[in-house]
This record gives structure tokens, sequence and C-alpha cells, in this order.
């Protein structure tokens, strides 16, 4: 693994690796770095720090280039190319690598070795790479990632999309119901998306296998334990929970009326979420790898253990404004776009612009960290820069 | 060898006021920033606490939104029942209308959100990105689908709305032989819902007469968070350091949830109570979950989960899902990339919290037709309790 593959961008902020041979995915044509056949990628232990600070020992993916990582580093690929990975075991036990919804699957890798496997991207769409050893231990104590493949041709983020998904992106931007933000270029944008991987941490489990690792012995997690007393205390998009997950360029949702964006929502943990979305309702397009033909156009969505679920987001002027449809934010609501609330004990104030909203888990349980503290768990934001009609609001950076 | 650390990472300097304000929201206090004449108003106060009364004749303390304005309830109801009531009282505001909320906080801060609807950040009531209220505000919208929402506080939210902080919201469409004036239908029917209607000529033709009108509201409640402070387990406020390690409590319990009690419409079991939900044991929520409908009526149900359980719905007769989350299945311009959905009978319907919905079910004979609803624990998918109703079907 070179240094040029590590793609370090705004685009997933992820620790993130583009593979293959024919070429960059589509999302990177617009970047200028190379890329190989082969990811490497090995199984470490390492600390994580949870948002309160508490440090919770996980097994991880990690690569030359970006180090442990929790999540393991996003894995990009165009559908069709030929990719190998190679992964060596760090760790004392057993570990295998897979993909899920594909074939990709490596025998048992004992410690101190490593497998190779090679295949064919499979069609686009977003896939969870775990150890499915010792389900679901091993996957939950941290040795997950993201495979997100994109197609090699067409307008949308499918390789086989139905003709309903086909018909929604040909009218993103040339519809009466989606009228395009004036400085976009025409069409779908695939530069537009985000990954959020979904997990939850119960550091009682995670302990143990510190203890086992610490002690250089195999790891005695129980599964079946796990699965039925499992109960986690952090719960992260992106390894990151609250304010920080809130903040993150990469996971927060960002952009100007009628720039829509594309959400790869991953959930490789063992609590079902609920997501939910202020703002805008949005188009459930593709649900564990099957692309749907009736798109439900929803505020909240349940989100299972290992789903891969994509979302559209139309980015749509909030449409419960009160007032006239067609009148500028600007003039609509001037005052509002002007504010800022004193904040409290002293604190600077409040800048009520640009429009803020948040996406965060409704099954409330996963809006706490270490018991409460709401709500630094699953949640990020939702911000509006500007209108439609290419003039920002105040303070859009 | 060291084991590595992957950082949380700090505060950024330049964001610190930011991060602050995630966990301490500010305050507000006043009218709203760009007032526009109302066509629908209505007040709403927080928070008032009752009780919930058992079958076995034990309570449970629940905190509730209050409609102050709503009149005494006929007999035999309790006289605050219109006022005061888990779940906190319906609203029904007709589409279109330009809302003003007038919200009352005593005591302490809240906020409404108007789950579903979708407003500018001050009037959507989510404290960190706008303002908790302290005192009133007047939230203003203007709801333009019809179809099913709810409305809660969005502070601590783990707690307050598991607390019953919460009602629902529906916004009914106009007849479509009057599409002019805006109306609200009684609870429990008649009335009209959005739906797709194929031989639509006018975007109003898309509705679906109902005769009756069913509320199933799932809910459980944890009987130890009863207990429990308005700001329990809340961080600490430290505006120039807001994210330090010593400002988390360590020792809540908001990430157990252990549900002893479960709920169909503010009406409530114990786990180890099976007895079915019966309209008559209930009279203003009983016939909403457990209706009664003619041979040949069309029976509307909306469904909601308030629960953090799994709720599975499962009828003994298919069903036409004709809209989720407020948004009605099939109808043009942003609908138009779905379409209704049957579900045959004894096909369950599992659906997660604050999701939402409606069902419409045309029985063609006399029967009971039996319903129940599974809670499923979110984590290991034990079931936790059988909530069991029906349907009757009378001639
Ligand atoms: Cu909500
Ligand atoms: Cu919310």
């Amino acid at each position: 693994m070179k240094r040029r593959d590590f793609i370090k961008t705004g685009l997933s902020g992820l620790a993130a690796i583009a593979v293959g041979g024919v070429g960059l995915p589509q999302l990177f044509r617009s970047e200028s770095f190379a890329l190989d056949r082969t990811v490497k990628l090995s199984m470490e232990g390492a600390l994580v720090e949870m948002v309160d600070r508490s440090k919770v020992f996980h097994w991880l993916f990690s690569s030359a280039a970006t180090g442990p990582s929790f999540p393991g580093p996003v894995l990009f690929a165009t559908a069709g190319d030929l990719v190998t990975v190679n992964v060596a075991n760090h760790l004392n036990e057993p570990h295998a690598f897979q993909i899920i919804g594909t074939n990709v699957l490596t025998a048992p890798i004992y410690p101190g070795k490593s497998a190779t496997v090679s295949f064919t991207a499979p069609a686009a769409g977003s896939y969870l790479y775990t150890d499915p050893l010792n389900a679901p231990a091993n996957r939950v104590l941290g040795l997950h990632g993201a495979f997100i493949v994109s197609p090699a041709a067409g307008n949308t983020p499918y390789s086989y999309p139905t003709p309903t998904v086909q018909r929604l992106f040909n009218d993103l931007g040339a519809s009466k119901q989606f009228p395009k933000f004036a400085l976009s270029p025409a069409g779908w944008d695939p530069s537009r998306f985000r990954i959020w991987l979904q997990h939850q941490i119960d550091p009682l489990f995670n302990a143990q296998a510190q203890a086992d690792f610490l002690a250089g012995r195999a790891s005695t997690v129980s599964a079946a334990k796990m699965r039925t007393s499992f109960l986690p205390r952090y719960f992260t998009i992106n390894g990151k929970s609250g304010v920080f997950s809130a903040h993150d360029p990469g996971i927060a949702l960002s952009g100007r009326i009628g720039q829509p964006m594309l959400v790869r929502i991953l959930n490789s943990g063992l609590f079902t979420h609920s997501n939910h979305i202020h703002a805008n309702h949005v188009y459930v397009i593709a649900v564990n790898g099957a692309v749907q033909d009736n798109l439900f156009f929803v505020d909240t969505f349940t989100i299972d253990p290992l789903d891969r679920v994509d979302w559209l987001v139309p980015f749509l002027r909030p449409p419960d404004i009160a007032g006239n449809r067609y009148t500028p934010l600007r003039n609509l609501i001037p005052n509002e776009l002007g504010l800022t609330i004193d904040g409290p004990n002293g604190s600077p104030g409040v800048q009520q612009s640009p429009l803020g909203y948040p996406m965060h888990c409704h099954l409330e349980t996963s809006q706490t960290a270490a018991g409460g503290n709401y709500p630094q768990g699953t949640l990020t934001h939702f911000d509006f820069l500007g209108d439609v009609d290419g003039i920002d609001f105040p303070n859009a950076m | 060898m060291a084991i590595k650390i992957v950082p949380r990472g700090d505060v950024p300097p330049n964001q610190i006021n930011d991060y602050f304000k995630f966990s301490c929201p500010p305050e507000f206090n006043g009218p709203n920033p760009d007032p526009l004449p109302p066509t629908f108003s209505f007040s709403r106060k927080l928070l008032v606490g009752i009780d919930l009364l058992l079958p076995d004749g034990s309570k449970v303390p629940m905190w509730v939104i209050e409609d102050p304005d709503a009149p005494d309830a006929p007999h035999p109801l309790p006289k605050d029942i219109l006022r005061r009531s888990f779940p906190s009282p319906t609203l029904r505001i007709p589409l279109d209308a330009l809302v003003n909320a007038d919200v009352d906080c005593n005591g302490n801060t809240h906020t409404i959100h108007w789950h579903g609807i979708e407003p500018t950040p001050m009037n959507d009531g989510v404290g960190h990105l706008s303002f908790e209220v302290t005192g009133h505000f007047t939230y203003q919208y203007q709801p333009r689908q019809a179809g099913t929402f709810f409305y809660h506080c969005h502070k601590n939210t783990v707690l307050h709305f598991e607390m019953g902080l919460y009602g629902l919201l529906l916004i009914d469409p106009p007849d479509p032989s009057a599409p002019a004036v805006p109306v609200t239908y009684p609870t429990g029917g008649p009335g009209f819902a959005a739906g797709m209607n194929p031989n639509a000529l006018l975007p109003t033709d898309h509705v679906i007469h109902y005769d009756v009108e069913a509320l199933w509201v799932a809910d459980d409640i944890d009987s130890r968070w009863h207990t429990l402070q308005h700001n329990a387990f809340m961080q600490k406020c430290v505006p120039d350091d807001p994210d330090n390690p010593a400002n988390f409590s360590q020792d809540g319990i908001l990430n157990d949830f252990r549900p002893d009690i479960f709920v169909m419409t503010g009406i409530a079991r114990r786990v180890s109570d099976p007895s079915a939900f019966t309209a008559a044991e209930n009279p203003l929520f009983g016939p909403l979950v457990a209706p009664t409908v003619k041979a040949g009526q069309t029976l509307l149900v909306r469904t909601l989960v308030a629960a953090y359980a799994v709720a599975q719905f499962t009828l003994d007769i298919d069903v036409e899902v004709i809209a989720m989350d407020g948004h009605a299945l099939g109808v043009p311009p942003l609908q138009q990339y779905s379409r209704p959905l049957l579900v045959r009978a004894g096909t369950p319907i599992r659906l997660t919290t604050a999701r939402r919905w409606d069902l419409i079910v045309r029985p063609t004979s006399p029967r009971v037709v039996p319903v129940k609803v599974e809670f499923f624990n979110n984590i290991n998918g034990r079931l936790l309790y059988t909530a069991t109703t029906s349907i009757t079907v009378t001639k």
C-alpha cells in the first residue's frame, strides 16, 4: 500500500482507500491520485477514546496509510473491477475476513498469519466487511468497515437501478418538485454522499478482550453471552458520538436547497436503530443490496443490525415553513436568520443562521453516552447553507 | 509494546460555543421572530404530572403536555381528561393552516418538536439547534401534508418522551366536495385521510373516506425511570471547556431501558397481565384501540410507535398501507415514486420508535378480527409482551 492510495477527503470524513485496476471510482474522478489493485489490512488491538474520553479497547482493521481505525478504513471500488484484499492477523486468536452481501470470505486466519482474497467488485452499493468468526463478537469488538462500490456508468448510485430509482435521479434538478440549486451543474452529483456506519459499544465485553490481549492469550469473549446481555453504553456514527459526529464535516449533511445528497447507512452493531431526520422526508432507495422500486418517503426508518440502507435526502426547502412557499427565505424569515440568542452562563450568543437540524436515532436510549449526557449518542446535523437561487444564508461558510 | 490510541479529538478552539450549546442549549422567551397572521391557533403547557392507572389499581407517575383550553369532559369521563391525558391531548389541524402554537413552560425549560412537520429551526423545537423555551414561545408552521404526526418535548428526550410528553398531531385534508374549506374531523371518525386516488382529477381528490378511525399508539414504560428528575444524568454546563471528561455524568441508567408496563393509546398493562385491551374499559381511549365498524364500512387505523421496544402489529385481515410518516403513498408530486402497499392478513407490520403507518381496513362480513401487538427488545430480540385487542365488525 502506497501513501497515494489513502484518500483523506472531505467526501467521506473516514479513513478511506480506493482499490481496483480500471480507474478511480466515479466519485473521485475529480481528484488526482492513483490506486493499486491490492489493499493490505491488518487486525490490531487499540484503545478507542469515547466521547467522554474513556478509553475502550477494540480490535481494529489497520492499514499502513491509515493506522488502526474505528471503524476500519472505507474501501472504495468500481463495479466489475478486480480487487485484491490481503489481511494479516496481529491478534491472539483466529480471525477471518468477509464482505457481507458478496461471496468474499477467507478461511480462518491464525495469529501471525495472513490471507489474500481476490474478487470482482460486485454491483454498485454499500457493503459491510467484517470478521464473521465468533459472531457477533468479533464484529462488535471492532472488526468491521464499509466497502462502497460505485457504478461503472450511469447517473444513479447503482449498476442496476430500478425504473423508479432511475426516474427519481433523472428528475433531480430537472423537475418542478426538485428545483435545481442555481449554481450546481445539471444532474446528479455523485460526490455528494455520506457514509453513516452506526455502531454500539458495551465496554464490559471490550474489557474482557483487553485482559486477554494483554495476557497474550486467545480471547475468552462469549458470543452467546453477547447475544443475550449486550447493553451498549456508547453509540457511534463513523466512530464518533454526539457533539463530535454532529460537527464532523464528513458525517453531517450540508448543502444548499436543491443539492440532494445520498446517505449510505450501515449498522455493524447489535442495536436496532430508528433513524429520524428533521427538515426533509427522505427516499429509501436501497435496502440490503436490493435497489427499491417502491420508494418510501419517510422521516424515520428502521436500521437493524447488519442492515445497509441508502437514503436520498432531497435537500428540499423545509416544506412546512409558514408563509408563501416561493418567497426567498431571506425575505420570509429575516429576523430568524439575523437572530443571535444569548447563550447561558455568560457564553457567547448562538446565531440562528445557517439553518441547522438534527438527524438522530429516535430509539432514544441511543442518544446517551455513559448512561446519560443527552444527546451525546447517535446524532448528526443537517445544515442548509443557502437558498436555491444561489444566495447563501448569513454566516454560511 | 504500548497499545495505540485512537483519540476522540479536542473541541476545536473556534467552535467552543457550538460545542457548548450542544449539551447546554440557550434559552428564549418571547413571540415568534417572523410572525404571520395565523389561521389556526392553540395552546399547550408543559409540564403537568398525572397518574397512569393500572388495572390492579396501582399508579405510575407520568408527565404530560396540557391543553389548557379544552372543555370539561362529559360524564362519566374524569372532568380533566380532555386537558390532561396520557398520551397528551390529540391535536387536529386543517391542512395548509397557518399555525400559531402558544407554548408555556413552567418551572423548567422544555421544547415542543412537531415530529414530521418541517419548519424553520426556531419552530422545530430542538434546543441545541435553536433554544429551549423558558416561559413562553409561539411556534409557527404551515403543514402541507395531511396525515399522522406527533408532537413531543425534545429536551433530555430519552427521558421526557418516555415520561409521556407527547401526543398525536393529525393533519386533516379537506372534504373533496368542498376543497377550499379547512376542516378537522372528530377523533374516532368519520372523516377523510390523505391517500392515493387513482381517479383523482384534482390534487385535493387524493383522499380516502373512512367511517371509523382507530389510533394505535404503542408505548412501554420502565417504572424505575419514573422517579427521575427533569435533568437526570445530563452533562454539566461549562462554557469554556464544554466536553471535558469531568463534565460527563457516569452513573446514569438511560441506556438501560427495562419496560415493565406496556401501553396501547393510554391503556396500560403490567408485563404479567395478558388480558385483552377492550373498548369498554376506557371510555376515551378504548374505542380507539378496539374499534367497532360495520361490514362494508372503511376503518382507518393510525399507528405510532412511542415505545423503545420494536412493535409488531398483526391483524387477522388484509390491510392497505396508504401512508407512512404523514405522507400518502403514491400521491404526486413528491410521493409519485411510491405506491400503496397491501399487507395480507396475518403478516406482521414491524415498526420502530416514531414510525407511523396509516392502514385502511375494509371488512366485508360481521366477525371479530383479532389484533396483536408484540413488543420485542431492540437488542436481543426477546419478546417482551403481547398486547391483544380486536376490531369488531357488526352487521
Ligand atoms: Cu420525534
Ligand atoms: Cu427529533
